[in-house]
Order: structure tokens, then sequence, then C-alpha cells
């Protein structure tokens, strides 16, 4: 294998000509049109009410930002996305260093169990963690029961339960493409690193994250994105006083029938990913391992 | 005096003994070469020294001090890999900058340093590509440039020309021994290529079954294998199955199958009289007269094949019991029509050339 023979995506003529005459996007034209009909129409009719309801211009704007209520929300979802992207990368590149080296019956067991946990119902595994956290759970009354604590921390119903839950959730989203990445590193380039002088530390820093650097954008650009609009974790494991931004547009348009505040908030919530994304894209491509 | 020693190390995986009991001295500038065959132990006695692996009894050592306390990061040993070790994400010269920047040396001189290096293996005009746009070659030049910058007292080389081809490979040998002139520095290289073994090395260490089966010069090995396995692995053989009737000293009468006698061999190996042997005698030291010109010790035997492969004829004869015999003929000492098949020769040598193996 030479290492010039990089694969070029050299156009097809066949493919090209059907380009041409149309026929390449009919096979995908029921999958638009689903996309169309259930996300861009309603979209456009939420970001419509926005600057139309309930009258014409920005007011609904100008409200979410002059509330501090509001900003103190959007900062919270920022604080738990931001806080859940950096415990994810610390806890997930471990566990994918691991499935990468480690002997196939142990990296086979632990991807499953990744995979399953993932595969389990998302609300299923919320009120687990509801039962670990409250006052009376698992967590509390152990700690008690040692002596490390004598009142229940409060776990659950604030921003903490909603980290911890978060971070278990959308660790696998973490793992699996931190995981691609590191396997396709060879390892005697750290045997090489190591008889060239570097300590672990150094070939750590020098080498392992810059090659992983890729990997690691693209799980935290995952994680960080899907965190931004969480809801179902954050409404059960969340408090009232201390709101995400989902669980305030939910707010917004059941409890309140503000369509149109709630129209900003998520167009704010829109522009805020897109623009992470540009920024992810502008440095990493689009995400990809490196090859 | 002794440069390395390398003293009765053993390793085994589980309850394989991969290496076994391997004993070696090099003096300082020596080329020797680990040779044998996959799963010899070659590799894994390298990268013991390396660090790689902890050997499970024995001792190294590098100039009188032992090495194995040491991580691999604190032996000041270089390496070029077999595969492809560069660090994709620095250019070349930072890929040789790599080993000065850990250990912190002031940027003046690594930049002489790399200059230096990248001159060592003529890539001086490579320093600011990827190793991605480098072919196979360069990249293993590079390697070898990042392993000699830090002035390592030993270089340990595995299989480093495996992923070439043959054209590309001859070139970098002459690179490696250019080198190794160049730099006096002392190497340990690894191949299962028995010509890049013998092209390359001061002394050749053949390994077989996790020992070192026997050390000498290229010519050493090839002129006086000490066992059947090193005749039959370095250069070509012909073995001759025989019966001893007599061994004394060094020495031995044969019995062929056919009847035929032959007397006074030089013996290796444990072999009593009724043993199997093997009769071992190189393609090139083989000569064939017509029958009834009286060379002796010989064995008869009919011509059934001969194909000119430039410079030589490479003929092959079957003895009276069958067996087939092949003999190299320089072109210049024979004419083509007495190479004619079916003709019923005498095969004979000299005294020295013939060397038995008990079996």
């Amino acid at each position: 294998m030479t290492v010039t023979d990089v694969p070029i995506a050299t156009p097809s003529p066949v493919l090209a000509a059907a380009r041409r005459r149309g026929r390449g996007l009919a096979p995908v034209l029921p999958a638009l049109a689903l996309i169309v009909v259930v996300f861009v129409i309603p979209v456009l009719a939420l970001l419509l009410r926005s600057v139309l309801e309930p009258e014409p211009g920005l007011q609904n704007y100008a409200a979410f930002f002059a509330s501090t209520t509001y900003l103190k929300v959007l900062g919270n979802t920022f604080l738990v996305a931001g806080t859940v992207t950096v415990a994810t990368v610390l806890l997930g590149f471990p566990v994918a260093w691991f499935l990468a080296i480690a002997p196939s019956f142990w990296s086979r067991l632990l991807f499953a169990i990744v995979i399953l946990s993932m595969w389990t119902n998302l609300l299923a595994r919320t009120y687990a963690w509801m039962v670990l956290l409250q006052r009376t759970g698992i967590i509390n009354r152990t700690l008690m029961e040692i002596g490390l604590i004598s009142e229940p921390l409060p776990l659950i119903n604030n921003l903490v339960g909603v980290t911890i839950g978060m971070t278990y959730i959308m660790l696998p989203f973490m793992i699996l493409p931190l995981h691609a990445t590191i396997r396709s590193i060879d390892p005697a380039i750290f045997q090489a690193a190591s008889l060239c002088g570097a300590s672990r530390f150094q070939a750590f820093t020098r080498v392992m994250l810059p090659l992983t650097a890729s990997g690691i954008a693209a799980g935290a650009l995952m994680v960080f994105v899907m965190s931004l609009g969480y809801f179902i974790t954050p409404a059960l494991l969340g408090g009232t006083s201390n709101m995400m931004l989902a669980e305030l547009i939910a707010q917004l348009v059941q409890s309140l029938l503000d369509w149109g505040l709630a129209g900003a908030a998520a167009l704010v919530l829109l522009v805020i990913t897109l623009a992470i994304y540009m920024v992810q894209l502008r440095f990493f491509g689009f995400g990809q391992a490196r090859g | 005096m002794t440069f390395l020693e390398i003293s009765n190390i053993s390793k085994t995986f589980g309850k394989v003994a991969a290496v076994n009991d391997v004993s070696l001295e090099i003096t300082q500038g020596e080329f020797v070469t680990f040779l044998g065959p996959s799963g010899s132990g070659k590799s894994t006695t390298l990268y013991m020294i390396a660090g790689f692996f902890e050997p499970t009894a024995g001792d190294v050592r590098l100039e009188g001090r032992s090495i194995l306390a040491e991580p691999s990061n604190k032996r000041n040993i270089g390496m070029v890999f077999q595969r492809y070790t560069l660090f994709p994400h620095l250019s070349v010269a930072e890929n040789v900058a790599f080993p000065l920047r850990v250990r912190r040396r002031p940027a003046g001189e690594i930049a002489r340093k790399v200059e230096e290096m990248l001159a060592l293996v003529r890539l001086e005009s490579f320093a600011d590509r990827m190793p991605a746009q480098l072919s196979g070659g360069q990249q293993q030049r590079v390697a070898l440039a990042r392993a000699l910058a830090y002035n390592p007292p030993l270089l340990l080389m595995d299989e480093p020309l495996s992923a070439l081809d043959k054209k590309l490979r001859e070139e970098i040998q002459d690179e490696i021994r250019r080198i190794h002139r160049q730099t006096g520095v002392t190497i340990l290289y690894v191949t299962h290529d028995q010509e890049e073994a013998l092209s390359l090395s001061d002394r050749i260490a053949l390994f077989n079954q996790g020992r070192i089966e026997q050390l000498g010069k290229g010519r050493e090995l090839y002129d006086a294998p000490r066992t059947r396995f090193v005749a039959d692995f370095i250069g070509h053989s012909n073995f001759i199955d025989c019966a001893i009737t007599r061994s004394e000293g060094g020495s031995a009468d044969i019995v062929l199958p056919d009847g035929g006698t032959l007397n006074g061999i030089s013996l290796h190996g444990a072999a009593v009289a009724g043993a199997r042997a093997g009769l071992m005698i190189r393609p090139d030291r083989l000569r064939f007269s017509p029958l009834g010109e009286g060379a002796e010790p010989g064995i008869d035997a009919v011509l059934t094949d001969a194909t000119f492969i430039g410079e030589t004829y490479h003929v092959v004869l079957a003895t009276g019991w069958g067996a087939s015999v092949n003999v190299r003929i320089p072109a210049s000492r024979i004419r083509p029509q007495d190479l004619t098949m079916g003709t019923h020769v005498r095969l004979h040598w000299e005294a020295g050339d013939a060397r038995l193996f008990g079996q």
C-alpha cells in the first residue's frame, strides 16, 4: 500500500448523466417530502408567528432578550450543555480508548453495554435516574449510611440532576465517534513516541490529542447541539425554578399559549446551533475521522 | 569491549517460549542482524531491548549498565519500525524535531540537528511536507532521521523495508549501509530476508524457535553451517538421505540408499552408527562428469533438467534411488551439448564441501 493513493471521488459518467436528467433525485423525494411537511413547514410557521403575533414586528425578540428570566434560561441551557459536553469528553475518552485497544472479548462486551444503554427507552432510563437521585434514593441513602453526609444532597429537581442524567444519556454519542477516530491510529505510533523519549503525558498531549482532535470535535458537537434542545431529561430531573430552553418553549406553547414568544425562543436556539455548526465546519471539515 | 550484552534472556507468552535463553555480545559500531523465519523470536528479542516487552528471565546491559528497569522513553534508543510510524499531524521537520522537543533542547540546536539529519537521509527539500505526501521509502528515511536525531548509542530496526518493493528495498539498503558508515551507530536489524541480512550485516544471529541457532559472519553461516536448519535457511542446499555406518570425532562414514559408501565426511550434531543423516552439499559446489572419468567420491545420477538463468545453469539430476539433486554451474564452464537430458553422469565434490547433519 502506498500512502499516495488517497481515494479521490472520481465523478462517474453514469451518475453524472442521471443527475443531468434529474433522475438521481427521484428516490429521495419521499423522505424529502416528509421532512418538508413535518419539519420545514412547522418550523417556518412557528418562526412566522414569532414575527407576526400578536402583531407584526420584533417585539417577541425584544421581550425575550429583555427578560432576565428568559436570559437565565438561555444561560442555564448553555451551562448544562457545556458541562455535559466536557463531562462526556472526560468520561468517554478512556472508554473509547479501551474499546480500541482491549482484547476483543472485553471490547465487545463494553460495546454491547454502550449500545444497549442507547437502545433502552429514554423515559425508562430517566425514571431510573429519578429513583437513584431522589432525597430517599439509593445514592443519598448510601452516602448517609456510610456517614459521609448527614442531610440528603439535593440531586434532583435542579441542574445537578439534569447534568448527571444528560451526561449519562449523551455518553454514547461521544464514545462512538471518538472510538472510530482512535481505532484508526496505529498503536505503533505510540511505541515510536515512547522510544523517541516522550513520557506518557507527552505522548498524550503531543500525539494522542492532536490525532483525536477531530473525533473529540465531532462528538462534542453532537453532544452539545443535542443537549441544547433536549427536553425529556430536563423536564423530569430538573426543577421549575431552573429551566432549560426546550422546557421554556414547551411551557410557552402549552401553558401560556404564547406562540409568538415560543417561536422567538426556538429561532434563537436554531441560530445558535447553526452558528456552532458553522464554527465546527470551519475548523474540522465535516467532523469526519481523519483518514 | 562489550557494548551491548544480552545475557540469557527468555520471554514466555502463556506457556509458549517465544525467546528461550538467548545470549549475545555486540561491540560498539557493529551491525548485527537477527535473521529467522516468522515466529522465531527475533522481533520479540528486539522488543525486549526496546522496552515494549519485559523479559521473563535474563538481562540486557548497554555500556555495562542494565537497562531493563528503565521505561522505553528513558532508554535513549532509536528505532525504525516495520509499519510507518511518522506522526501524521507533524511535518517531516517536526517529526525529526520531536525527540529533541520532548527533551526540551534549545530551538537553535533543534533547527541545526533537523537540518543535519535531513541532509543525512537526503530529504532536505522535503522538510515541510506532511507524511501522507511521502512515498513509503521516503517515510522510512524520515523515520531513520527521527530515530538518529538524538544521537542514540543503539539503533533498532524491525523489518523496516518489508513494506517496500524490491527495487526500493535495495536502494534504501545502500542508504542504511552508508548511514551506518557515516554515523558509526551500533545497529540491531531484524529481517526474514537472508539477502538483506547478508548484504547489510557485520554478523548475523540466525534465530530458530526462540534460540540463536548460529551466530557469525554471513560467509561463515554459508560456508560452515553448524546445523541442518542453518544450512537449509542460508543459501540453497541439497540434502541427500543416508545412514551412518561409523562415527568418530567429527567425521563419519555413510551408506547411501543404493548401497554406495562414502567415508570421512565432516559430521555436525550428535549421531551414532545406524542413525539416519542428511548429506549436505551446496548446488554451486557440486560438479558432474561423464561416467567413467573416475572422479571420487561420487554419486551416479541421470540429468533430468537444465535451465539457463543468466550467468549460470540450474541443472537437476536424479540419483539411482530417485532423489533429485540441484547443481548450479557457471555458463562459462559448460557447453550446452553436455546438458543432454538422460545423460548418465557422476556427481562429485571437493572433500571439504560435504557436511553431514544428524537427524
